[in-house]
This record gives C-alpha cells, sequence and structure tokens, in this order.
C-alpha cells in the first residue's frame, strides 16, 4: 500500500499525527461519532430536553399524531403513544435504556470475553486448548434460544437481560483478543520485558493491553450494536424489557400491531434504533480504517 | 441483462403461484389462531382454541341456547333429577359417529367414566371431578351419579363435556384422539398437523334433529399463525377469511379497509387485580384496606374501556361476569374513579410518599400498562412482572406474588361457581382466605334451590367488595375481523360457530 | 490429514457433551416442570401427581444420564404440550428449517460474493462504498422490522409474494430474503477482504505479468483462494441461522424449528427445548467440523498449527 506522500508529510510525522490526520478525513467516523455523541448527549440531558414525563399516561390524549400530519399538535410534537404518553419525551428516556443496554452487555460480555481471549493467546498450550473449547461450545449453542429461555423461565428485567446477554455473547471479543494477543506476545518488546522478569499481570496491563485496545474497540462497537438489537428482538417476542420503561427496541415491538395503519409510531423508534446501530457501527468501522488503515475487513 | 430478465421470469411464477385466494370460490373458510391447541382432543388441552375446535368436532348431551340461556336437547333427548347426586338421561337414537360407529349409552358411559377417572389425568380436573361416575341403564338411558351435589352439572354438560365414541376412544386413547378425531359435530377433521395446521370438512350427515343449525360451509382451514400481525396481514391480503382476538385499535383501523367487516363481541373473561391478603402475603401492605381500597379507586375503569380494552365490554363491580347465575353487584360498595381520595386513603395507611410493588400479569400487557400507569398517578409504583400463565399462577399460590392482573373466562360456564370457588374457598388460588366467604360460597355450590344460591352469592360477593379484596375492572371483549362475503356472529361464550355461518 | 481429522471429531464430540449438559441443566434448574404441567385450575395433589409419574423428583444426575442414554439413540422422550414424541415433530419441523436456512444462505452468498469480488477489485471507489453501505445498513435494523415491511411491501400492497406459511416454495422467498440480510455483510466483508490479500499476492502479480487476461485471473487464481474462508465461514453463518430463525419464523408463521422452540419455552415444554436447542448445537459442530476438514484439506498449513 504505497500511498503519495503529500509535501506536507515529507516532515516525518508521528504515527498518532498521521492516525489523527486519517480520523479527521473518514467522514463514516465523524458521523458514526457524531451521532453516538448527540444520543449520549440527550441521555444524559433527557430530564432537561423531554417537553413531559415520559410516564405520564392520558388515555384522553392517545395517538395523536406527529406534527407533520394534519391533526398533530405542538403541545406533543412527535404525538403520543397507544397510552397517551408524549412520544419525544419517550425517545429521549428510551436513549437511556438502549444505551444502558449495549454498553452494559459489552462491558461484561468485553470482561469475559477479553480475559479469556488475551490468557489464551499469552499463555498458549493448555490454556488455549481450554479457552478455545469453551468458545467453540459457546458458539454452538444458539443465543437467541438460551436467552430466551432464561428469561422466560426467570422472568424479565433490565438487569436479568443485561446479565443474559453478557454471558452470552462474549465468544468474538474472546476470537479477535486471542489472536491479536497471539500476535503481540511474539514481538520483541513483550519477550524483552518477559526476559528481564516482569510479573505477568504487569506485561498484559502494561505491553499486551495497549497493542490489541484497537481491536478491542471494534469489537465493542460491534458487540454494543448487537446487543441493542438482540433487546429489541427479545422485545419483539414479548421478553425483552418490561414496560413501562421505554426502550426503542420495546417501543418498537409495542408499535407494531400499529404498523399498517399508524405507521410513525414505528418509524420513528425504528429511525433511532437504526441511527444509533448505524453510527456505532460506523465509528467500529472508523476506528478499525483509522488504526490498520491496510486492512479492512 | 439477461439477469435482469431472469429475475423478473421468477417473480412472476413465483407471483403466480404464491396467490392463494381465501374464500367463497373454493368454499373453504380459512382462518388462524394464534395458539395451538397441544391436543385434539377436548379433554387434553385447555386453550381456548382447543374449546372452539371441539365444539365443531363433537356434540355434547345438552345444549345451552346462546341466545336465550335455555337448555335443550342435543345428544340426550331429556334428562331429570332423580336425587341431589343423580341425574338421568334418555339419549337420543339414531345418531352416528364421523366413523359410522352408531351412539349409545355406552358411548356416554365411557366418555364420562373415563375422564372422571383422576388416574386418565384429563387436563382440567374440575369440569370432570364432579362426576363420581355414569351407569348405564338401557340402550339409550343413562345415570350419572355426582360426588356431591352440584347444582351446575347442567352447565357443563352443555360445555366442555363432549361425548365420545367408546369403541374408538378405547382403542385410540386421547393421542389417536388427537390425531384422528372421531365425533358427531357438524364439521369432521380430514388433516391435522400438529402444531401448523387443522383441516375439516362439513358432516353432511350431521343429524337434522339437533338444535345447532345445519352447517354449509364446504371447509374449514385452521392455520396457527403466531404474530398477530401477520394474521391481519393474510387478512388484507385475502390470505385469510376470519381472524379473532384482534387489539381494540388495530380492530378499528380495520373497520376501514374495503371487503372487511369487524365485529366485537364480549366475553364471560372478567379482569380485576388480585391483592394477597392471606398469612404470609408478600405483599403485607395489601393487609390495609385502606391501601387496598385506594388501588380499587386508582383505576379508571371507563376510560380504559372506551380505549384500550373495548366498548363492547362492560365495568364490573363484583368479581362476576353479570349474565353467570347468581352474580349481582347489588349492594356491593362501588369505588368510583378518584386519585385524590386514593392518594388520601395512601397517606391514611401511612404511605404519604406512595409505595412500590410488584405487579405480576400475563396477558393483555397493554392494559397492565395502563394500570400502572394510573396505579403511579396515584403513588403506587408498580414494576411489571409479565409472565406466561402457569410461570404467575405458580408464584400466587406459593406466596411469592402478591399482586397481580388476573383474569378468569370460567371456561364459558354461565355460573358463577365455575369463578368464585376457583379463588375464594380456600383452594390453592385463593390468596385472601376469607371464612365467612368461603362458607357462604360453600353454601351457594352445594345448594338445589336457586333462590338459596342466589342470596348466598350475593352476601360473599357483597363482603368481598366492601373488604376491597379485588380490584374488579372489566369483562373483555373479543374483536373478529373477516370477509365481508361472509355472514358472522359472535356470542358472548367467545366460541365462533363456523356451523352457522355462511357466504353472502 | 488423518490424525488432524481424528483431533478435530474428538473435539466436536467433546463439545457435543458439554452442550448436552448445558441443554440439561438449563431448563432443569430454573423451573419447576410439574407445576407448569399441570395447567390452570390444578390443585397441588395433580402436581404431586404428576411429579411422580415423569419421575421429576430423582436426583438431576439420574434424570440427566437416563436423558442423555435415550436422546443418543434419537429419543427425547414426549413433548409435554404435544404428548406425542418429541423426535417426531422434530422431524416435521426441522425440513421447514433447513430449506429456509439453505435458500438464505444462497441468497446472502449470491448477494455479498459479486459485491465484495467488486468491492475488492475497485478498493474505495462508489461501488466499494455502496457495498460497505449496504453492509452496515443492513446490520442497522432490527429484523423482524425489516421482515415487516418486506411482508407489507411485496404481501400485501404488491400482492406478489405469499406473507405466511410454508405450502410452496415461493413462500419462502421473504423469510429467506429477511434472514439473508442479516448473513451477507459479513460474507461480504470476508469475501473483500480475502480478495484485497490475494489480489495482493505475489502470485496474481505474476499472472498478471505473463499477460493473462483481468477476468481470468480474477476467476480462476484469485477468487478460487480467497472463497475457501468464506465457504467456511458460510458453513458457521448457517448453523447461526438456523438458531436465530425464531424471529423470522415468527412473523413468517413458518413453523419450523426455531418457532417452535419459542412455542416450547412458552409452554415450559421442556423436553421440547432441549431437543432443539442439542440439535441446532449439533448441527453447528457438523458444520464447523466439515469447516475444518475443508480448510485442512485445502491449507495444509492449518493442519500443522
Amino acid at each position: 500500500m504505497a500511498a503519495i506522500l503529500a509535501p506536507d508529510d515529507l516532515v516525518a510525522p508521528t504515527p498518532g499525527a498521521l492516525m489523527r490526520r486519517r480520523a479527521l478525513r473518514h467522514a463514516g467516523l465523524l458521523i458514526g461519532a457524531g451521532v453516538l455523541a448527540a444520543v449520549i448527549l440527550m441521555a444524559f440531558a433527557a430530564p432537561l430536553i423531554a417537553p413531559h414525563d415520559p410516564y405520564a399516561q392520558d388515555l384522553g390524549r392517545r395517538l395523536i399524531p406527529p406534527i407533520w400530519h394534519d391533526t398533530g399538535n405542538w403541545s406533543h410534537p412527535l404525538g403520543t403513544d397507544m397510552l397517551g404518553r408524549d412520544y419525544l419525551s419517550r425517545l429521549i428516556y428510551g436513549s437511556r435504556i438502549s444505551l444502558l443496554i449495549g454498553f452494559a452487555v459489552m462491558l461484561v460480555s468485553g470482561l469475559i470475553g477479553a480475559a479469556l481471549g488475551i490468557a489464551a493467546g499469552y499463555f498458549g498450550g493448555r490454556v488455549d486448548l481450554a479457552v478455545t473449547y469453551l468458545i467453540t461450545v459457546r458458539l454452538a449453542l444458539p443465543v437467541i434460544l438460551v436467552a430466551l429461555a432464561v428469561v422466560a423461565l426467570v422472568g424479565s428485567s433490565l438487569w436479568l437481560i443485561i446479565l443474559v446477554l453478557g454471558l452470552l455473547r462474549w465468544d468474538r471479543f474472546a476470537v479477535v483478543m486471542r489472536s491479536a494477543t497471539m500476535q503481540v506476545r511474539g514481538l520483541d518488546y513483550v519477550q524483552a520485558a518477559r526476559a528481564i522478569g516482569c510479573s505477568t499481570p504487569r506485561i498484559v496491563a502494561g505491553e499486551i493491553l495497549p497493542n490489541v485496545a484497537n481491536a478491542l474497540v471494534v469489537v465493542a462497537t460491534l458487540e454494543m450494536a448487537g446487543a441493542i438489537l438482540l433487546e429489541a428482538a427479545l422485545s419483539f417476542l414479548g421478553l425483552g424489557v418490561q414496560p413501562p420503561l421505554p426502550s426503542w427496541g420495546l417501543m418498537i415491538s409495542e408499535a407494531k400491531s400499529y404498523m399498517f395503519f399508524s405507521a410513525w409510531l414505528i418509524t420513528l423508534p425504528g429511525g433511532a434504533l437504526f441511527a444509533l446501530v448505524l453510527a456505532i457501527n460506523l465509528l467500529g468501522d472508523g476506528v478499525r480504517d483509522v488504526t490498520e488503515p491496510e486492512g479492512r475487513n | 441483462m439477461t439477469a435482469g430478465r431472469v429475475v423478473l421470469a421468477i417473480a412472476i411464477t413465483l407471483a403466480l403461484a404464491g396467490t392463494v385466494q381465501a374464500g367463497k370460490r373454493d368454499d373453504t373458510l380459512r382462518w388462524a389462531s394464534n395458539q395451538v391447541p397441544e391436543s385434539l382432543d377436548a379433554y387434553f388441552n385447555n386453550v381456548r382454541i382447543g374449546v372452539i375446535i371441539a365444539h365443531h368436532l363433537w356434540d355434547q348431551l345438552i345444549y345451552r341456547d346462546p341466545k336465550t340461556g335455555q337448555y335443550k336437547p342435543l345428544l340426550a333427548t331429556a334428562w331429570k333429577w332423580t336425587g341431589p347426586k343423580s341425574l338421568e338421561l334418555e339419549l337420543r337414537k339414531g345418531v352416528r359417529f364421523h366413523n359410522g360407529e352408531a351412539f349409545d349409552a355406552d358411548d356416554v358411559v365411557y366418555t364420562l367414566n373415563f375422564v372422571s377417572n383422576p388416574a386418565n389425568k384429563a387436563v382440567t380436573q374440575q369440569n370432570v371431578n364432579w362426576i363420581e361416575k355414569a351407569e348405564k341403564i338401557d340402550a339409550h338411558k343413562v345415570r350419572i351419579l355426582l360426588r356431591k351435589p352440584f347444582p351446575a352439572a347442567l352447565e357443563y354438560l352443555a360445555g366442555p363435556i363432549p361425548m365420545y365414541p367408546n369403541e374408538y376412544y378405547a382403542k385410540a386413547g386421547p393421542k389417536g384422539m388427537s390425531d384422528k378425531p372421531v365425533g358427531t359435530g357438524p364439521y369432521r377433521v380430514t388433516e391435522h398437523q400438529p402444531g401448523r395446521l387443522v383441516r375439516f370438512e362439513r358432516n353432511k350427515d350431521y343429524f337434522k334433529e339437533s338444535p345447532r343449525a345445519q352447517p354449509t360451509i364446504g371447509k374449514l382451514e385452521l392455520r396457527l399463525i403466531p404474530d398477530q400481525n401477520t394474521q391481519a396481514a393474510e387478512l388484507m391480503a385475502k390470505g385469510l377469511d376470519w381472524i379473532f382476538n384482534v387489539p381494540p385499535d388495530q380492530a378499528k383501523q380495520l373497520r376501514a379497509v374495503r371487503d372487511l367487516s369487524v365485529v366485537a363481541g364480549e366475553t364471560m373473561r372478567v379482569v380485576w387485580l388480585a391483592m394477597a391478603t392471606r398469612e404470609g402475603t408478600p405483599t403485607p401492605v395489601l393487609k390495609d384496606i385502606r391501601v387496598r381500597k385506594a388501588i380499587n379507586h386508582a383505576i379508571n375503569r371507563e376510560a380504559m374501556l372506551k380505549t384500550v380494552v373495548g366498548e363492547s365490554a362492560r365495568v364490573i363491580y363484583t368479581l362476576c361476569f353479570p349474565l353467570q347465575f347468581g352474580c349481582t353487584d347489588e349492594g356491593a360498595p362501588r369505588y368510583a374513579y378518584d386519585p385524590a381520595k386514593a392518594k388520601a386513603l395512601l397517606a391514611e395507611a401511612g404511605h404519604p410518599n406512595g409505595l412500590d410493588i410488584d405487579l405480576y400479569a400475563y396477558r393483555e400487557r397493554q392494559q397492565t400498562e395502563a394500570m400502572i400507569g394510573y396505579l403511579r398517578a396515584a403513588g403506587i409504583r408498580a414494576n411489571l412482572r409479565y409472565m406466561q400463565y402457569a410461570a404467575m399462577r405458580d408464584a400466587l399460590r406459593e406466596g411469592k406474588a402478591g399482586f397481580a392482573h388476573q383474569t378468569w373466562g370460567s371456561f364459558s360456564v354461565n355460573d358463577v361457581s365455575a369463578m368464585m370457588p376457583v379463588f375464594f374457598k380456600f383452594q390453592a388460588d385463593d390468596v385472601n382466605r376469607d371464612e365467612k366467604v368461603r362458607d357462604l360460597l360453600d353454601a351457594g355450590d352445594t345448594s338445589v334451590n336457586p333462590n338459596v344460591r342466589r342470596s348466598a352469592y350475593k352476601h360473599a360477593l357483597t363482603i368481598m367488595a366492601e373488604q376491597a379484596y379485588v380490584a374488579p375492572l372489566y369483562s373483555l371483549p373479543v374483536y373478529y375481523a373477516h370477509s365481508k362475503e361472509l355472514e358472522f356472529r359472535p356470542y358472548a361464550d367467545e366460541i365462533p360457530r363456523f356451523w352457522e355461518t355462511r357466504w353472502k | 490429514m488423518l490424525a488432524y481429522a481424528a483431533k478435530r471429531a474428538l473435539l466436536a464430540a467433546l463439545v457435543a457433551l458439554t452442550v448436552s449438559l448445558a441443554c440439561f441443566f438449563l431448563v432443569h434448574l430454573s423451573t419447576d416442570i410439574a407445576v407448569a404441567m399441570a395447567g390452570e385450575g390444578a390443585r397441588a395433589e395433580d402436581i404431586d401427581f404428576i411429579r411422580k409419574q415423569y419421575g421429576f423428583d430423582r436426583p438431576l444426575g439420574v434424570q440427566y444420564a437416563e436423558w442423555l442414554g435415550r436422546a443418543v439413540r434419537g429419543d427425547f422422550g414426549d413433548s409435554l404440550y404435544f404428548r406425542i414424541p418429541v423426535a417426531k415433530i422434530v422431524w416435521q419441523r426441522l425440513p421447514v428449517t433447513a430449506t429456509l436456512g439453505g435458500y438464505a444462505i444462497l441468497i446472502a452468498l449470491g448477494l455479498s460474493i459479486p459485491l465484495g469480488v467488486l468491492a475488492a477489485m475497485r478498493p474505495n471507489s462508489w461501488l466499494d462504498r455502496l457495498a460497505l453501505a449496504i453492509a452496515v445498513v443492513g446490520q442497522a435494523m432490527p429484523s423482524f422490522w425489516f421482515a415487516l415491511l418486506l411482508m407489507l411491501l411485496f404481501g400485501v400492497t404488491l400482492g406478489w409474494l405469499p406473507i405466511s406459511g410454508s405450502d410452496t416454495q415461493a413462500h419462502f422467498v421473504l423469510p429467506a430474503i429477511a434472514l439473508a440480510y442479516y448473513a451477507a455483510p459479513a460474507i461480504m466483508r470476508l469475501t473483500r477482504s480475502g480478495m484485497l490479500e490475494v489480489l495482493g499476492s505475489d502470485y496474481i502479480r505474476t499472472a498478471r505479468a505473463k499477460g493473462l487476461r483481468p477476468m481470468a485471473v480474477l476467476f480462476k487464481h484469485a477468487l478460487r483462494n480467497a472463497v475457501i474462508p468464506v465457504v467456511a465461514l458460510a458453513a458457521v453463518q448457517l448453523g447461526f441461522m438456523l438458531g436465530g430463525s425464531v424471529v423470522i419464523e415468527t412473523v413468517f408463521a413458518l413453523n419450523g424449528l426455531g418457532y417452535l422452540a419459542w412455542e416450547a419455552i412458552l409452554h415450559n415444554d421442556f423436553p421440547m427445548v432441549q431437543a432443539i436447542v442439542l440439535l441446532i448445537a449439533l448441527i453447528y459442530i457438523v458444520l464447523t467440523f466439515l469447516a475444518d476438514l475443508a480448510n485442512g484439506w485445502l491449507d495444509p498449513r492449518i493442519r500443522i498449527a
């Protein structure tokens, strides 16, 4: 990949500066990061920007269409839902739940997967064998069926869903971290650190982690997006987050019987979820492009 | 652009192959359900669709006219009580089962003795466990002996107790009966793919003397379509002729679609909030009558009825369906919608800042959500625990759940003895355990004197309302949407009658 | 090669055993089956009766051993809900899900390999970006919404395709597209990166230098090498599809394994749940085993590693 150097690149820039420059030119990354930042901001500022209480129902004012319909009105810019709750406020508060699910599941599965993957890659041998075996077992179990069975048997709640999805979706972390660690382990400075007798935790924290961090971020974004979508699928089957909590996935699935005639009830949360997942995916792709420009895969 | 042409050709072929036109043209009524009966044997399933199928395949001894509520002869031509625990029935002659077997006393005796024997594990024991045994008097006369006086016996004989052919049933058993059901009813099964589809054909030899209408539609095809939206889509695309349990809002919208009719019918299923007050309840706050009254005052039943429930139903003030024998709300206090009063009652009970409680539910989640909204406005923060019926019932029985959005359909039995005793006679589902109520129900359930029964039930219902043991809410409607080519009439027992449905 | 195959087979068998253990205990530890079976209006005596009748009162280890022993012989007991042998229903439903999965993987491959190749031929062109956009967009929509939209457009509005059921091949078109849509991006990305790598390799440069026509280079040499990992991935994706088709099957009323499993979960029909999860896991294990063998056969380096 022989890049043609622009004149101002002739003064050898640092790798960090190169990366920053690539990042600033990467449209997908910028859009993804921008949208994600906006959603995060919305989640934090929910009480300040939401026009109404997202739980306040008024059966006398239900199914008001959004403002761009003839019968819409400004007191509910995005209309009201089937129980007369302000849809805009529920969308704003819903960002909290969807982000929370994405982040928390990613954190749980990331911790498990990264720990297993790094251990396998770093120690190799029997540890590697055991981890590979665990990964294979995990991959063989159909995630959605197992998640459904557990949630159906134990009873659905936000934290149970996060826990179950987290415990089920660590495989990609483990696979990627394992191979990334294997590559890093062979590098000279890691060998050197070992030779001078650095402790294992110190090598992992000081040498391995920083070098696999990029790969970790890429997987993390994919997993976060995946978890948000999976929760929507669970909601569709009635076993996701429980109402009246406003998760976007739940809003979509509660609106499904309105899709033929009041399509906005499903397109608004659907569009929001779509934008969020798309943004997270774009961010992940962008990070990969910027950190390893030679190989998108 | 050959590829484009291939795609087009494929699309056209598929379009031609794919369009199924439902309806009148091939004399097949296509309908759908979102649940499947675990078995077609009426004694071995406990889902609504199973009851519906059973009414098409089999006949009962007695017929209850859904319009007048009167009992009429069906497979039995006459019956009389020969004692408080003994009922004698004359049987109709000349009726044949779908397989040609003639109907006689042996069929009745075998069916009743088989299903009432607990060892045979009929799923809904309370439908049959009042029967001690059945005896043959002669070829067309039988006697049914009861375990104890049971005034609602005729109601059960007219409902969930269809008659089976003894020779076939002895050989095939419940499994064979599910695979290839054999009855005397207006329709017979031609194909059964478990959990997928059932095909029916008109019974051309259905006995002419039956008080039920002679069937006119040639074939019925029942398909399992789990997602309600898919059912609506199929109906609009004419892949189906008839669907039920349409959500009220969608029903309103489907009304506007050309070629479709939407009808609503009230059902016997009533809805209430159950509040456990018995020893060891997981929700001790509910032991305070002021909290229970506050919950009663918190919910706007009328507003819910007009919106999320549907207008064909009615508000109820006591725990029974108003048309059931023994049901009344006379003399029982009513708790009107009054959030301010609810808040005041809560404060008086020592909860000025409201309280948190788990609310269990298993169906019509949108209604639960509306209840949660109302409770929240009164200061009760209910946390939804939504689960399958069996799991919720289990939690209530074991004292893990104390507050629940309950419903009960009384198995379409038109007598309060199919409803109140289940929840107030110290059986597993009784979460309140009031001795006075129990004794009154006992008196009502076992007397053969209608006036004694009425007054006992009325007294029990009054106590239940005074104590606010439950928050009775409303009866449930069911919405049916169907092709305009069909002439269909709904009844309160939630059983569509395709034998009297016809093409226009 | 034989030693490699034996090693992979041993691993597969071990994984299968572990999965069976997981299937069994997953259900057994979290619910009281007897209560669930008894149904509406059951009394405590009925529940006790069922518990004894079905042997739910014995130690779990004993129940597991017995279950596994019978499962190996293809006997999963009777469905608690349908009261007929689990194996019978499962074999009835498997073809539906297999057909759906087969079509879906064909559609996914048919869409994503050409896109991936085109993208690799012109990296960073508008085509490449479009392919990437399709891949990213495809993964950002909840599957049931996408499925319902397909149904609304092609079934209700245009009336081209049947909406639900599995009577004819046409019934599988919409669900297969909906399912394929989610597998396609991964396959496309892998094709693209594989092609990029191969196209940059020495022997392709040599082939080009020898003056072979670009198309011949592309199809004869590059694609053949790039496609190996793609086939392996497709096998894995097919395994995932079988397990993940529950939502699509529910929307299109396909009555395959996925929906059967979901229904079984709702009815606490645990012999059924166990059998289906185990079956899907086994199919996945066999598919990956075959993919491993194929990879090892095509690429000797893997065998040694």
